[in-house]
């Protein structure tokens, strides 16, 4: 047992510098006053074409939970008055802004505009809010009510003139304009990046699986935050190569892989490492998950705007529980999947609510046993471990 | 033989089994601020009932404490030990019903006994017997006088908070309108029946239904219990020492692997 249990993947380094050049170009185009800050899910292709800066509060609130200053940072946004109910990326970053000099890499380069979607959920929106009233950047909502089942052309209709206001508000904004071929290259660039992402996902089905669930809530970082650049692309090259060479060689993200889990939900950032490294002592490995099973489409149709519209509506957390169950059902048919554990995350209503029933109907519909650990991405107040470990031990008791 | 330790978040509970399955010797004790210590002290106990030399006998710890547990051989979740505990008790109990001092379970048993669904509510503590002491504090009775209290009401009172906070004030103001203890005390044990229930309807109810832990001693929990589920509850004659029996018969069988 001298080696260790989890393999480090080599094109970590190259991911570490694509995040640090990622915040360098924020810092640039905030001093350039240039700088947006965007949702998880939004449209960000087009701030990108009209050569607008980028940077993603969600993204630093998993940093800050990382950390391991959430509670810090989520308590000064509770000094202010919000509850301890809100959103702890939402706290984490008013936290920041109050306090940049307390928080890691003192908070995020300052936004000259807010570009909020509600895709995920309608916190976001509240949270920009906030954030505008505290250093006076304007914010634009891109609205796109939830579907359930099919998306109506009604429906695209009416996100796509949400689109092409948001073009108005960042010409206005930045003095910028949106040219044709330069959106056509940078949801082309997309496209590409999220089918080489797409393509180290489902290696996963093999066995031995090439990535565990902590390796791709890293690598995923780029596919959300950094899109339509061409450095972003070859980070995922890089990465298939690697995928694609364990593969060949039968070497898993584990050294001895027993049981194979889905996760559900956004992770711990806090805690991840150290229950994804005990669990791969017990040779537990996370060949899928939903969170980053998340980000996947592509932008084909001869309407980008269109094209846009249709799939940041069709993201995940748009759409009903029953396509959520019907995701993780495909997803433990297609990975072979032995069980699932599904992460109750107090801050995310959006995420977390119904979890119970689905619990429920996928361990119906597939035959394997799940649980329902219960804790927070960020706010380690909010965890108990004692609790999350007898749960996982029980699940795995059942499997072992 | 085998020992099994369950290290509850209010008592240390040590069953000895012969190979066969049978117990020589049980002993309880409060928990207390260090949980190894109340496991060794169980241990004592159980050499000195049994009069048998204990130090290589194969031994399973449970419970939360059940990792501080040095000299235990391996330590096996509760979930799975009051499965398989409950299964030796009664092999047809198809769901059990745990309900402990700081934590409440609901499993579903599988017909080789060992748990296939379960439910637990740990994070709150309504629905637990933590509940039951604050109320018996509240109307000024012991834990053990509360049940029979409750079950000479004609009319429980129904109390509509199900955060042990909030209830405790709504006892409080139904004392100070004139509510009899009895009602009130019939009140709280429905009250708390109420959220089990809902907790083992979570996971599905399928009888027959076993009932264990310290709260299942408590005879108005039952009945009020029974009622919500609308179904019979059969309850072991130590309901307390579900968990650390189901450990003891694993440790039997985790050493007749090794050897
Ligand atoms: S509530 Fe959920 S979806 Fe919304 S910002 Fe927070 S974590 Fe994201």
């Amino acid at each position: 047992m001298s080696e260790k249990a989890y393999r480090v993947l080599e094109s970590h380094n190259f991911l570490q510098g694509v995040m640090y050049r990622y915040m360098l170009e924020g810092h640039a185009a905030s001093e350039e006053g240039k700088l947006a800050w965007v949702t998880s899910g939004f449209p960000v292709e087009i701030p990108v074409a009209m050569d607008v800066g980028v940077s993603y509060p969600e993204q630093y609130g998993a940093i800050v939970g990382s950390e391991k200053v959430g509670p810090k940072l989520c308590g000064y946004a509770e000094e202010l008055g919000y509850s301890q109910e809100l959103c702890s990326y939402a706290r984490a970053s008013i936290g920041s802004v109050k306090y940049p000099e307390e928080s890691p890499l003192e908070g995020l380069p300052a936004p000259q505009a807010l570009l909020a979607c509600n895709n995920i959920c309608g916190t976001v929106l509240r949270w920009y809010d906030a954030i505008s009233q505290m250093i006076g950047a304007p914010v634009f909502l891109v609205d796109t009510p939830p579907l359930e089942g099919e998306q109506l052309p009604h429906h695209i209709a009416y996100v796509r003139h949400g689109l092409d206001n948001l073009v108005s508000f960042l010409s206005e904004q930045f003095g910028t304009t949106l040219k044709e071929d330069k959106l056509r290259e940078v949801t082309d660039l997309s496209t590409e990046t999220i089918g080489v992402w797409t393509q180290c996902l489902e290696a996963c089905k093999n066995k031995p699986s090439p990535l565990n669930c902590a390796d791709r809530f890293l690598a995923m970082a780029p596919v959300v935050a950094i899109r339509g650049r061409d450095y972003t692309l070859e980070y995922y090259q890089t990465l298939l190569n690697e995928v694609k060479d364990r593969v060949a060689n039968g070497l898993g993200a584990i050294r001895d892989e027993k049981v194979r889990l889905l996760w559900d939900n956004i992770p711990p950032w806090f805690r991840v490492f150290r229950i994804m490294g005990s669990l791969a002592k017990r040779g537990v490995v996370f060949p899928a998950d939903t969170y980053t099973h998340a980000w996947t489409g592509s932008f084909k149709d001869e309407d980008r705007m269109d094209s846009i519209a249709s799939m940041y509506s069709n993201v995940y957390l748009n759409k009903g529980l029953e396509a959520k169950i019907d995701k993780m059902c495909g997803l433990i048919k297609d990975y072979d999947l032995d069980g699932f554990v599904m992460f109750s995350v107090r801050s995310c209503k959006r995420y977390s609510l119904g979890q119970l029933v689905s619990k429920e109907l996928v361990s119906e519909r597939t035959g394997v046993p799940g649980v329902v650990i219960e804790g927070d991405m960020v706010d380690s107040r909010l965890q108990n471990d004692a609790q999350v470990e007898t749960r996982l031990d029980a699940l795995l008791e059942m499997l072992l | 033989m085998g020992i099994g330790l369950d290290l509850g978040s209010t008592t240390t509970k040590g069953v000895l089994v012969d190979k066969s399955g049978k117990v020589i010797a049980a002993h309880l004790i409060p928990t207390g601020a260090i949980a190894s210590k109340a496991a060794e002290t169980v241990l004592e106990e159980l050499t000195k009932l049994s009069q048998l030399e204990l130090g290589d006998v194969s031994t399973v710890s449970t419970g939360y404490g059940r990792t501080q547990v040095k000299f235990a051989h391996e330590s096996i979740t509760e979930i799975t030990c009051h499965s398989v505990g409950a299964h030796n008790l009664n092999p047809g109990i198809k769901l059990l019903i745990d309900v402990g001092g700081q934590d409440s379970k609901v499993i579903r048993i599988g017909s080789n006994g060992r748990p296939t669904d379960f439910e637990l509510n740990d994070k709150c503590s309504a629905g637990t017997g933590r509940f039951l002491e604050v109320m018996a504090r509240v109307l000024e009775v012991s834990i053990d006088e509360l049940g029979p209290l409750a079950l000479k009401s004609k009319s429980p009172c129904p109390i509509s908070s199900t955060c042990t906070v909030f209830a405790e004030s709504e006892v409080i103001g139904r004392i100070g309108s004139g509510e009899s203890p009895a009602n009130i005390a019939a009140g709280v044990h429905q009250a708390m029946a109420a959220k089990i229930s809902t907790l083992s309807r979570r996971v599905g109810i399928a009888s027959p239904i076993g009932v264990t832990g310290g709260v299942a001693r408590n005879p108005a929990f039952r009945n009020y219990l029974s009622a919500a589920l609308n179904c019979d509850l059969w309850m072991p004659e130590e309901p307390q020492l579900t968990g650390a029996l189901g450990a003891a018969i694993l440790a039997i069988a985790r050493a007749s692997d090794t050897v």
